[in-house]
């Protein structure tokens, strides 16, 4: 067999996607695209902002020599320094370009940030439901992934990350705007996180907060982010433009780390060997200098707000059980019978797609990413009504 | 520790001197300043990627598709792919298809897809040196072992080493022609030997990959071609990247190509797609996948490259070294005059202000190597220095 034991394992547990994901293209082909509602892929169709694609022209119209070639493995100094920059706007902590290193998106910053801290057998605290791919970034470096149950309403459960911290962990992965559920953490919940670790770095056991904000400009309501790495001393934040500025298939993203890290040249130089050994070696060329002129800007986030509202008063409408999310573009409705999979068959037959909350690690939910056009929104409303009507008959 | 152990080693193991050198570097180049300086330590070419290039780049960003810049199928598009495989086909005559292509994030992001979807913990992989360095690296990612294998004194491939080397154990042997850091083109006789021991291996029932990094191979000279490997040998998995003869190093551009004699392609690929996707990398760049896909038949100038080697192997002949006379690639691997070629490196940067790297970067002493892909100048400029260094060494002057 060309392929390793490992792999072929993996393949093995997400062969229920591809089989989902074939029943699905096989729809499409019967009804035709546009008379199916896909809720199923995180992939935003929101283009760029106008004023960044002019800026694409102008990086790449330009005679400077050297545009394209290799540079320092953490990324330009100036693209670094803009970026250390709107760190310092909005923590009001001494980021220099030094605690920068520009990424191959957040799933790149992520895989450099576990290489850098994890030994075999060190455990990362993941609150679940989880973004699937955490499990194999942790686990590509020898690392285990400590799944934490949150509440019912999907914030941070303190006492159980209490338990379920041993002598192994090495850090918690916390991603908010979250993935699959739409629920940004607030002030008081990562205050008693941050009160929880400090107890156990008074005992001497370091354990780094490790925030994935790939979609923090993603929020609603006009609330705000609350402001960790002022929180506790050892955070390293990861993001990415995937999101905020449209890029997904460009790969850019970036890894703060803040200077409040004790030691921290040891940790930058960790992140920048890792980003090389690899295989990034540097975050894209072109895009970084693009992207550095865009850290306040982001695509229209009224335009997902509109689309949440709607999705949303669609779901209750339609009789499910569901928690408005307050960030990034997904929701996370209760299954109305206990198996999501077969449940998220039943919508399939309304040509509804969306994916099971097993592959969250939560049966009995399921998530819609609503990163598509209102049109297909509007499309769904019947069909969710539909499958509501059904659950409902079938309940009495 | 605020970082890993293992971490930690590798730092250790290869970043002492490299630093050490390193920061020697710096401080001479401030002291004496960039221009009296002939750095040739880094494989970073100061060429431009050709003008029709940045052209239809231009071109494309200026009337964009809707969805340009989303997330695609993780091996990459297929238009781009289809077009990759075409060249291929005409190249080396085998029946490539899209589906054969893989999309990635340069040759480094090749190699760590591949060696992650094919490495179980302890499998071998036989590695001919001298050899870039950062293969060990990769190889380790994925809790891989390597092996190192001797090539000849003219760095060709040394078969009965290699031989000698496999184990029940061997997975893959990664190769690298034209190489780093030697400039040595393995010839097709080789090829062959190397072909027919691998057969002999797998009709005893053990399945040995050829992966080859092929990141300089439109870089050769003198009008030699590089062996056609895919019609030599089934298990075939080469490696590319766009950074050297489109010159797009920083925008991280390459591919895969699966050998369509490898019966269990699906498999593969669809291991690799898990790959690409569980590492971080997700896909190659967007846009610059267009781009590749444009310009397959397409490369800087060799010619000018040629010229370089020409000069630059006069020289190193004329102040009396020992080199061999590299046909592919930007480097050059000269003996050092003296077997401690640490100190040998030093000199040549505290006395003569030349900056090369020393053998032991590449798993071999007594030896440095020189990236020659700096402006023809620097060269010239360097050949007072080379020619004093080796009256020094070689006929006892000061």
């Amino acid at each position: 067999m060309p392929i390793s034991k490992n792999i072929s394992t993996l393949m093995k547990n997400s062969s229920w996607i591809r089989a989902m994901f074939e029943e699905g293209e096989e729809l499409k082909k019967k009804f035709g695209t546009d008379n199916v509602c896909d809720f199923s892929l995180g992939n935003p169709i929101t283009e760029p902002p106008e004023a960044l694609k002019n800026e694409l022209i102008k990086v790449a119209s330009s005679d400077a020599q050297g545009m394209h070639r290799y540079m320092t493995n953490s990324g330009y100094d100036n693209v670094r320094e803009e970026v250390a920059q709107y760190q310092r706007e909005i923590t009001g902590l001494p980021y220099t370009r030094d605690h920068i290193v520009m990424t191959v998106g957040a799933a790149g910053g992520l895989n450099v940030i576990f290489k850098s801290i994890l030994d075999p057998g060190d455990e990362v605290i993941v609150p679940s439901p989880f973004f699937v791919e955490f499990m194999f970034y942790i686990g590509n470096h020898n690392g285990i992934i400590k799944l934490v149950d949150t509440k019912d309403d999907f914030h941070l459960d303190i006492d159980k990350i209490k338990a379920a911290i041993s002598r192994k962990t090495k850090a918690i992965l916390i991603n908010s705007p979250h993935n699959p559920t739409g629920v940004v953490y607030n002030e008081a919940e990562l205050l008693e996180l941050a009160d929880l670790l400090h107890e156990r770095s008074k005992k001497g056991q370091r354990i780094y907060i490790v925030a994935d904000e790939a979609y923090k400009k993603i929020i609603y309501n006009g609330i705000k982010l609350p402001n960790l790495p002022n929180m506790y001393e050892d955070t390293v934040n990861v993001t990415c433009h995937s999101k905020d500025l449209g890029l997904a298939g460009e790969r850019i993203g970036y890894i703060a780390i803040s200077p409040r890290i004790k030691n921290v040249r040891s940790l930058i130089d960790a992140a920048i060997f890792a980003n090389r050994i690899l295989g990034f070696i540097n975050a894209p060329a072109l895009m970084q200098r693009v992207v550095a002129k865009f850290q306040h800007n982001s695509v229209d986030i009224m335009e997902y707000q509109k689309k949440r509202d709607a999705i949303y008063n669609i779901l209750v409408e339609s009789g499910f059980e569901v928690i408005k999310p307050e960030g990034a573009f997904y929701i996370f409705p209760k299954s109305p019978i206990p198996d999501d999979i077969q449940f998220v068959k039943t919508m399939l037959q309304h040509r509804i797609l969306t994916v099971p909350g097993v592959g969250f690690g939560k049966s009995g939910y399921f998530r819609l990413a609503y990163c598509v056009t209102m049109d297909i929104i509007e499309k769904s409303r019947p069909h969710f009504k539909e499958v509501g009507e059904l659950l409902r008959k079938g309940q009495k | 520790m605020i970082i890993s152990n293992e971490m930690d080693q590798l730092i250790k193991d290869q970043e002492g001197w490299t630093r050490r050198m390193f920061e020697e570097g710096i401080r001479i180049k401030k002291l004496y300043g960039l221009d009296a300086v002939c750095d040739f330590s880094l494989g970073n070419p100061d060429t431009e990627p050709p003008e029709t290039l940045r052209k239809a780049l231009i071109d494309m960003l200026s009337s964009p598709e809707v969805g340009t810049h989303r997330y695609m199928s993780n091996n990459g598009y297929e238009d781009v792919r289809e077009n990759i495989a075409e060249y291929l086909r005409e190249v080396h005559g085998v029946p490539f298809t899209a589906g054969h292509i893989f999309m990635t994030v340069g040759c480094a992001g090749g190699l760590n897809v591949i060696l992650k979807s094919m490495l179980n913990p302890g499998d071998e992989v036989i590695v001919p040196t001298p050899f870039f360095w950062e293969f060990k690296n990769y190889i380790n990612n994925f809790s891989g072992v390597t092996r190192f294998v001797e090539t000849k004194e003219d760095f060709q491939l040394d078969i009965g080493n290699i031989e000698a080397a496999i184990t029940k154990k061997t997975r893959a042997i990664l190769i690298n022609s034209p190489n780093n850091p030697t400039g040595a083109v393995y010839h097709e006789e080789s090829m062959k030997q190397l072909a027919s021991l691998l057969n002999t291996k797998r009709e005893l029932g053990q399945d040995i990959y050829i992966i080859t990094d092929d990141a300089y191979k439109k870089l050769v000279y003198d009008g030699i071609q590089i062996p056609n490997i895919f019609k030599m040998y089934d298990l075939v998995l080469s490696v590319t990247s766009h950074s050297k003869d489109l010159a797009l190093a920083g925008e991280r551009i390459g591919y895969v190509a699966i050998s369509p004699s490898i019966k269990d392609m699906d498999l593969l690929v669809s291991a690799m797609t898990i790959s690409i996707r569980v590492l971080g990398f997700v896909n190659a760049p967007a846009l610059f996948q267009r781009v590749a896909g444009k310009f397959q038949r397409t490369s800087v100038s060799i010619a000018d490259y040629e010229k370089k080697r020409d000069v630059l192997y006069a020289i190193l002949m004329e102040a009396g070294f020992e080199c061999v006379k590299p046909q592919g690639a930007f480097y050059m691997f000269p003996k050092s005059p003296i077997p401690d070629e640490l100190e040998f490196v030093r000199t040549l940067q505290q006395e003569e202000r030349i900056m090369v790297v020393p053998g032991r970067g590449f798993g071999r002493e007594g030896y440095f190597r020189i990236a020659y892909c700096v402006p023809m100048e620097k060269i010239l400029k360097a050949r007072e220095g080379f020619l004093r260094t080796g009256d020094r060494y070689y006929r006892g002057g000061k």
